[in-house]
């Protein structure tokens, strides 16, 4: 069969195993570093296994290695049967697998090694920059080029929301990048002071924004109604919320910075766009989660879809949770406490980690031929591990956070501190053991999907659907 | 496929596109509820714009509707400048309630003589509110959250054995300028012989009668003369001298070399032998300009009423 009558699956292929592979890699980090704040003596006296240094690889690997994979992935995937043609640009896919799995690699390599330029989720060096920023232009190409020699006359929303993370990581990672290298491996940013900061959490909160929210949205809206069966809820809602998303997320970023060096005005800009974004990313959620509406029963049999239904849940949730946090006066509990931590991860584990788990079970089979994976009941089996894993690891940084800044902010009669930071520490011990159960958990619930994979995919064979010719 | 069901009353239709075979959608309005929520947080943002500082305007920026706001600066000057949260911050560390509730106290620790504040149990308890989160942030790290020290590393602060001194003065110029504790390592000035001798003379001042008494003679006369020298710090007796912070031998008190532990006198011998081939090199580092004046006043009563103070 000639290429072009045929999807490009082998790329979707390549990206949709290696999200379960780095998926793996990057909870096992994380589980590993959840250790060691209860055991400090886990890094062994070797550098290279110090908390510091894994911190960093066990964010990039979850965030750019196993997300990026997935949305890669899922966004070639869905671009190209939405569009109802192959990818745009011949071998230039191909180039973004190996060029991203070389950004990933030299990641694992220099986090350990200690090469950092000290920036929070862009921690990678000059040279590793100008790589990504490569790849990024050439995912861009073929991505907006499937786009344009579509032989659909509309363009799906799902296709909206990859599109608009692809650009804006473009423009977020070219400015926060701007670094003036002094050599191989050191380069110094380019904005002094506080402006530095701001474009670090600029950059730090649109990555959430744009990477973790609207690009995993991408893939609810393809993902959602194909599992479920059923037409997306409402168009005219995924219209607004669409714009009103991307256009607020822009401005929330000084909600890192309250009550630091920033200017008050700024933070104020900050906070409030973080609270006018509870609505439009409500508005995902909802087009979701309504879409099964008339079909409900499907979750009571479908792992996929619980999945995917769950996750959204989590995502619904964590934007409550963030515009709250974003409000000062919470803030001023919140901030710098596990609460973050627990925030984050349920976003990350409940709302990504999950979302995408749903969406490669759902890509598995057809990518290579099969009915559908090799143990539905292990899908299940991995949905309640990770169900119970998030829910132990949020709850205890919940109580957590909340008991560590109770205890930092605590104060007897007489004016003076209550505990000393090294107490509030130690209140931390039993939280931290719980969180590392559920994180273990939800890592073993990894491991569960990579055997189910690993069987699913022995013995078939890689098939690249042909393209319906009429539209 | 999944198309809208006509035959429901309000069946809502879709757009009419179909993507990938059968993904549609439905023309749904958006929900009435979700909608008034967005509006809302609008609303209250567009309030709390006009109330606080919130929008840049040329080199300037909105200044909200709140007062000015006076606070001291570093220099103690004071400063008015329009309301926001870091000078509301600093306003409330020098004037807010508990501020002032901890100011009475400091203003009363800053104008009364140490040994007044020991001796007066009110002030004492301020004393021990204060320093002991002040204790641990700044001192715990290394001598401990009960202050007993690591043997070998840290001193213990809470028995009556004192390198630098324990008196009122000596505990505050200790805190204030911090101290280095310094022993020459003797690795290369003794010969085995000398040096076994000498350990069993260090370790016979404090008691021990195991010691091969010809070893000890000979230990003696090293510490005491030129040879060994140890003297000089340690004095004659081996009392030590609380202006090098040399320790005092004779007193069963061990603060580097780990006899305490050691089960054999065999092993106390290699312990001290430690100590001396290798020496000492610690360093306390001066609080001074990190805590306040007052901050080390508290320490210093708080340190001296631990159990040892002289």
């Amino acid at each position: 069969m000639s290429t072009e009558t045929t999807y490009n699956y082998k790329v979707v292929r390549q990206f949709t195993i290696m999200t379960v592979v780095w998926g793996i890699v990057g909870m096992l980090v994380g589980v590993l570093i959840a250790a060691q704040l209860i055991w400090p003596n886990l890094n062994f006296d070797i550098p290279w296994l110090t908390y510091s240094r894994l911190r960093p690889l066990h964010t990039n690997a979850v965030i750019f290695a196993f997300g990026g994979s997935a949305l890669i992935g899922t966004s070639y995937y869905v671009v190209q049967r939405t569009c109802q043609t192959r990818l745009f640009g011949g071998g230039l896919a191909a180039f973004t697998f190996w060029g991203w799995m070389l950004v990933i690699v030299l990641a694992a390599v220099t986090l350990p090694l200690g090469l950092t330029s000290s920036k929070e989720y862009a921690e990678l060096e000059w040279p590793v920059d100008l790589l990504i920023t490569a790849v990024w232009v050439a995912y861009a190409i073929v991505f907006f080029g499937t786009i344009v020699k579509r032989k659909t006359k509309h363009i799906y929303v799902a296709n909206w929301f990859y599109g608009a993370f692809i650009l804006t990581i473009a423009v977020l990672h070219i400015v926060n990048s701007a670094e003036i290298p002094v050599s191989w491996t050191k380069s110094y940013s380019v904005y002094p002071g506080t402006i530095d900061a701001m474009v670090q959490w600029w950059y730090g909160h649109n990555a959430v924004g744009f990477f973790l929210t609207a690009g995993f949205l991408g893939m609810m809206y393809y993902f959602i109604p194909k599992q479920a069966n059923r037409p997306v809820f409402s168009y005219r809602l995924s219209v607004v919320h669409f714009w009103a998303l991307i256009s607020t997320y822009m401005w929330a970023g000084p909600h890192h910075l309250h009550y630091t060096a920033l200017p008050n005005w700024a933070q104020s800009v900050g906070m409030v766009f973080s609270l006018i974004l509870l609505a439009p990313s409500w508005g995902g959620m909802i087009n979701g989660i309504m879409t099964l509406s008339g079909a409900w029963h499907k979750l009571r049999t479908d792992p996929i879809l619980k999945f995917l239904i769950v996750s959204l849940s989590f995502y619904g949730m964590s934007t409550f949770e963030g515009p709250m946090m974003s409000v000062k006066t919470v803030n001023a509990l919140s901030h710098y406490t596990e609460w973050t931590i627990g925030h984050v991860h349920s976003g990350a584990l409940g709302w990504v980690a999950m979302i995408t788990i749903g969406s490669v079970y759902f890509l598995l089979p057809k990518l290579f031929g099969r009915e559908q994976m090799y143990s539905v009941k292990l899908i299940d089996w991995h949905f309640w591990m990770s169900t119970i894993g998030v829910v132990l690891y949020v709850v205890a940084l919940w109580v957590a956070g909340i008991m560590q800044g109770l205890m930092w902010r605590a104060v007897n009669a007489d004016g003076t501190l209550t505990y000393s930071f090294v107490e509030s520490l130690e209140a931390m011990y039993p939280f931290y053991f719980v969180r590392l159960i559920g994180g273990g958990l939800f890592f073993l619930g990894m491991l569960v999907m990579a055997y189910n994979m690993v069987k699913t995919i022995s013995g078939a064979k890689a098939v690249n659907d042909p393209i319906p010719q009429a539209a | 496929m999944s198309k809208a069901d006509p035959s429901k009353k309000s069946a809502v239709q879709t757009t009419g596109h179909a993507w990938d075979g059968d993904i549609q959608e439905y023309n749904n309005p958006v929900p009435r509820w979700w909608i008034w929520t967005f509006y809302a947080t609008v609303l209250f943002s567009v309030v709390y714009w006009i109330i606080f500082p919130a929008w840049p305007v040329g080199k300037s920026y909105t200044k909200g509707l709140f007062n000015t706001i006076t606070f001291q600066n570093s220099q103690g000057e004071e400063v008015t400048t329009h309301w926001n949260t870091r000078s509301r911050l600093i306003k409330n560390m020098q004037s807010g309630k508990e501020a002032l509730k901890q100011k009475a106290y400091l203003d009363q620790i800053a104008a009364t003589p140490i040994e007044a504040i020991i001796a007066d149990p009110e002030k004492m308890a301020f004393v021990r509110s204060m320093s002991k989160v002040l204790f641990a942030d700044n001192c715990a790290a290394c001598h401990g959250s009960g202050a007993s020290g690591v043997m070998g590393l840290y001193p213990n602060l809470v028995d009556d054995a004192w390198l630098w001194g324990g008196t009122i003065d000596d505990i505050s110029a200790t805190i204030r300028h911090g101290q280095k504790g310094y022993m020459p390592a003797f690795a290369e000035t003794f010969t085995d012989h000398q040096l076994d001798a000498v350990a069993e003379y260090v370790v016979s001042l404090s008691g021990d009668t195991e010691g091969d008494a010809a070893k000890v003679a000979v230990g003696e006369q090293i510490f005491k003369g030129q040879a060994g020298g140890c003297h000089y710090c340690h004095t004659q007796e081996g009392t030590g001298l609380k202006s090098q912070g040399a320790a005092n031998l004779t007193d069963q008190i061990w603060t580097v070399a780990n006899v305490p532990d050691a089960h054999t006198h065999e092993a106390k011998l290699n312990a001290v032998k430690r100590v001396i081939t290798k020496g000492i090199q610690r360093e306390m580092p001066a609080w001074e300009g990190r805590l306040s004046d007052t901050e080390i006043k508290l320490l210093t009563a708080y340190i001296y009423q631990l159990g040892g103070g002289q």
